[in-house]
């Protein structure tokens, strides 16, 4: 075979060496679903290929040559956000998460195009200025200084977890992800809009998926039940911008909470991030004239669902006696 | 086989619909050991829609497999013949809750544990929650007839169902049953549906009975040297007129598997047994489970503990929740099939089907864990087999062979609460040949082109093994 044909090859099939290793262990998967209770990417998607057993399903289709990768296999591959609530529930001990990281390896080394979740760079606004690079935990960012003249931000498609830190922390907005899996700050702010338009709605609460998800499980009531609060998985606390906190205050809330891991316990180290990035926040709002105790950042250890419902009642009715925000009709400048 | 997906869009939208191999591929496996791509996926929201696509199927005779969770044990929704899986998914409202009818009207793809959320702070619960209940549908349940640890004093999901509305394979609307506990209105056809796993109708609301939420629980936990002795225990619990509100069975490969895979320190004996009593007199479940104690220690079930609290009895009750998937990590190179995995028997057999299923796991090299909801009569296990050889799923065909005809000769059944699907039925049809032709009759009167899941139950083919593409790769 030719270099031009083993490229082909390559493209259309990929040689899967690292993947293969875990065919014993994707053996040990039962299909019992427990993995997707709480996998965040099947509660946007609601796709079975976008469970955790369905990625491996393909993974195990491609690895044994059931079937070739597609660009939509491939896709669904790079869409996982790295929470492992899926391989922390997994009792039939399948390392979820290390699998797919593998097969992403794979996939990559195969020539395959993705975007996934995957962060990536518009170029144009990039200044190259680098405050990301030493934010991501996974060092899935670097600076490629190989053209003095024309430096540029890489991203590392097999590290990135996609947890949006660098997305809320770049100045410029150059940072972005795909919509589609409900993470994305318009996306985030269009639950903002839904959650506030329903009666009775005062308070929103943007949760961590790694400590608070698996405890909302709990705690969060479907339909029917009317609460006066509204919960979004924002990911990674760390990625919960001002702008967002803002808009929700613009929308019509009364507060807004964060919910984030307790210091040390963050995976990504956003939630130190949130803190500072709150307290400055505080100082705009008392600007704005609005009370700074509407906003609270909360700290949560996984399955602290109960105190997460005390929390939240507390802050309700403290929202309760001070009321609604008062617009300024003006100026559109929110006051209260 | 032709499938218009432009007019598949047409109904549910271009988002819910696909024919891409990334989704047939998945879709076209469930729990069990089946696998079989389909031909399209589509995710309907209305009650109309489910019409419509019913319509466009029948008038093109095309399988149609409608799928919850995608729990099921036994190959109920994998798609034999190909056509369209109807993934109930998206129909998850839970319509309407009225505690003072005591029931609910729920869309069928509610998730279990979601419909007790919901009804926890109204003081009250919906009881039938099989294990897998964080994930498994009410549609699902119904189509499975599923129970849980709980069905020993709260019955199965047949016993909730009041009514329900359910398009047929030609797309008209039924409205079956009521919304009171008991009716005698003509047929039961609303049962009739129950454990009809997807081939007589398409479930798309259903009325459920619920119960009021017991004041007190309380769990306790015995060890046995011996899995005859646990057996003899559930049995004698039952035939004492006790009133458990579960009663559970682990065997040592169960307990070792938990173990392993959750690090919980058990006391790796011969067998244990988890018994509740629940009620709103702490007295009188006190005394429930005072006189369970006692008939467990004439057996000689030892270091016996119990407890009232909420976290205590959740951790006593951890092993046995996980248990399924567990015993994929019992023996390196073996791994868990769904295969020969809820019997149901008399209660007087319990402990010689639980020793017989060890004799003849042991007799056909393959490793068999004996657990379940025995206090019903269910018992459950799995075969343990590295599924890379093929001699190993010889073995698993003399094991089910061998175990099914031993669970006729008790006057047990195949399925006690997963279904029949297409595992299950060579054996199934070979205990039951009586009732093949007037089901057949039934799925005929309703389902005249045979596009429901078709070739499922009594119709399904006599060789499991071949029945589809095994989802392992053999060799």
């Amino acid at each position: 075979m030719g270099m031009l044909g083993k490229l082909f090859y390559f493209k259309s099939n990929g040689n899967f060496k690292r993947s293969k290793k875990w065919e014993q262990e994707l053996n040990k998967c039962i299909r019992c679903g427990y993995c997707y209770e709480l996998c965040p990417l099947f509660k946007s998607n609601n796709w079975e290929s976008d469970t955790p057993r369905g990625k491996l399903l393909l993974i195990y289709g491609m690895i044994t040559g059931e079937i070739k990768p597609t660009q939509e296999i491939v896709e669904k591959i790079f869409q996982c956000f790295y929470c492992k609530n899926c391989s922390d529930n997994c009792s039939a001990g399948v390392p979820i998460t290390d699998i797919l990281t593998d097969a992403r390896a794979d996939l990559i080394e195969a020539g395959f195009e993705v975007e996934g979740t995957i962060v990536k760079i518009d170029e144009d606004l990039c200044s190259v200025c680098g405050i990301c690079v030493p934010l991501c935990k996974y060092e899935a960012l670097s600076i490629d200084e190989k053209d003095e003249d024309n430096k540029k931000i890489v991203v590392d498609k097999v590290e990135c977890r996609g947890c949006g830190l660098c997305v809320a922390a770049c100045p410029a907005g150059a940072i972005t992800q795909k919509e589609g899996c409900e993470v994305t700050l318009p996306e985030l702010h269009e639950k903002v809009k839904e959650f506030i338009k329903e009666d009775g709605k005062k308070l929103v609460v943007f949760a961590c998926n790694w400590s608070m998800f698996p405890g909302m499980q709990l705690s969060e009531s479907p339909t029917l039940v009317k609460t006066p609060y509204g919960i979004i998985v924002s990911m990674c606390s760390g990625r919960v911008a001002p702008e967002l906190v803002l808009n929700a205050f613009d929308e019509g809330a009364w507060g807004v909470m964060v919910a984030g891991c307790p210091p040390e316990e963050c995976d990504h180290d956003g939630n130190y991030k949130t803190r500072r990035r709150l307290v400055l926040l505080k100082n705009v709002l008392k600007e704005l004239n609005i009370d700074p105790k509407r906003i609270r950042l909360e700290w949560f250890s996984t399955g602290e669902s109960a105190k997460l419902e005390r929390t939240i009642d507390d802050f309700v009715k403290e929202l309760e006696k001070m009321g609604p925000i008062k617009k300024m009709n003006v100026s559109k400048v929110i006051g209260g | 086989m032709k499938i218009d997906i432009e007019k598949l869009k047409e109904i549910v939208g271009e988002n819910n619909v696909s024919d891409d191999i990334a989704d047939l591929y998945v879709y076209g496996s469930d729990a069990s050991v089946h696998h079989a791509l389909p031909t399209a996926v589509v995710r309907p929201k209305t009650i109309e829609e489910v019409q419509k696509i019913m319509r466009y199927a029948n008038a093109n005779k095309i399988p149609v497999v409608p799928r919850g969770a995608g729990s099921g044990t036994s190959g109920h929704t994998v798609p034999i013949d190909g056509g369209i899986i109807l993934d109930m998914k998206q129909m998850n409202r839970i319509l309407d809750i009225r505690p003072e009818d005591m029931l609910v009207k729920v869309e069928p793809g509610v998730v279990d544990d979601d419909l007790n959320r919901a009804l926890k702070p109204l003081g009250l619960f919906y009881p039938p929650a099989p294990a897998s209940s964080r994930i498994a549908t009410i549609g699902g349940e119904i189509a499975a007839n599923a129970s849980g640890v709980r069905s020993v004093k709260y019955g199965a999901t047949r016993d909730y169902v009041y009514g329900m509305k359910v398009v047929l394979a030609n797309g008209d609307l039924v409205n079956l049953g009521s919304n009171t506990r008991v009716h005698s209105s003509g047929y039961q056809l609303e049962r009739l549906i129950v454990g009809s796993e997807g081939t007589l109708g398409v479930v798309v609301e259903a009325t459920m009975g619920i119960r009021p939420l017991p004041k007190y629980r309380c769990l306790a936990v015995a060890n046995f040297d011996k899995l005859q002795g646990a057996g003899n225990a559930i049995s004698d619990i039952i035939s004492s007129g006790c009133e458990p509100s579960m009663l559970e069975l682990m065997d040592k490969i169960g307990i070792i598997a938990v173990n392993k895979a959750m690090d919980l320190g058990l006391k790796e004996v011969g067998a244990i047994i988890l018994f509740e009593a629940d009620g709103n007199v702490k007295e009188a479940v006190d005394f429930e489970i005072e006189k369970m104690k006692k008939i467990c220690k004439k057996h000689n079930g030892k270091d016996i503990k119990k407890s009232y609290d909420l976290a205590e009895r959740t951790k006593l009750f951890s092993g046995r929740k996980k248990l399924f998937a567990s015993l994929s990590q019992y023996k390196e190179g073996i791994i868990c099939t769904d295969l020969a995995d809820d019997m149901g028997v008399p209660n007087s057999k319990i402990a010689e089907t639980a020793e017989k299923i060890h004799e003849i796991a042991k007799k056909n090299n393959v490793i068999m864990a004996v657990y379940g909801h025995c206090g019903s009569g269910v018992i459950h296990t799995k075969i343990m087999l590295d599924p890379k050889k093929k001699s190993q799923w010889k073995d698993a065909e003399h094991v089910i062979e061998e175990l099914y005809d031993y669970i006729d000769s008790v006057g047990g059944v195949t399925s006690a609460e997963h279904g029949i699907g297409l595992s299950k039925a060579p054996a199934w049809k070979k205990a039951r040949p009586d009732m093949i032709p007037v089901m057949r009759k039934v799925k005929q009167a309703l389902d005249p082109n045979n596009i429901l899941n078709p070739h499922k139950i009594m119709d399904a083919p006599d060789d499991w093994v071949k029945a589809t593409n095994l989802r392992y790769k053999v060799g």
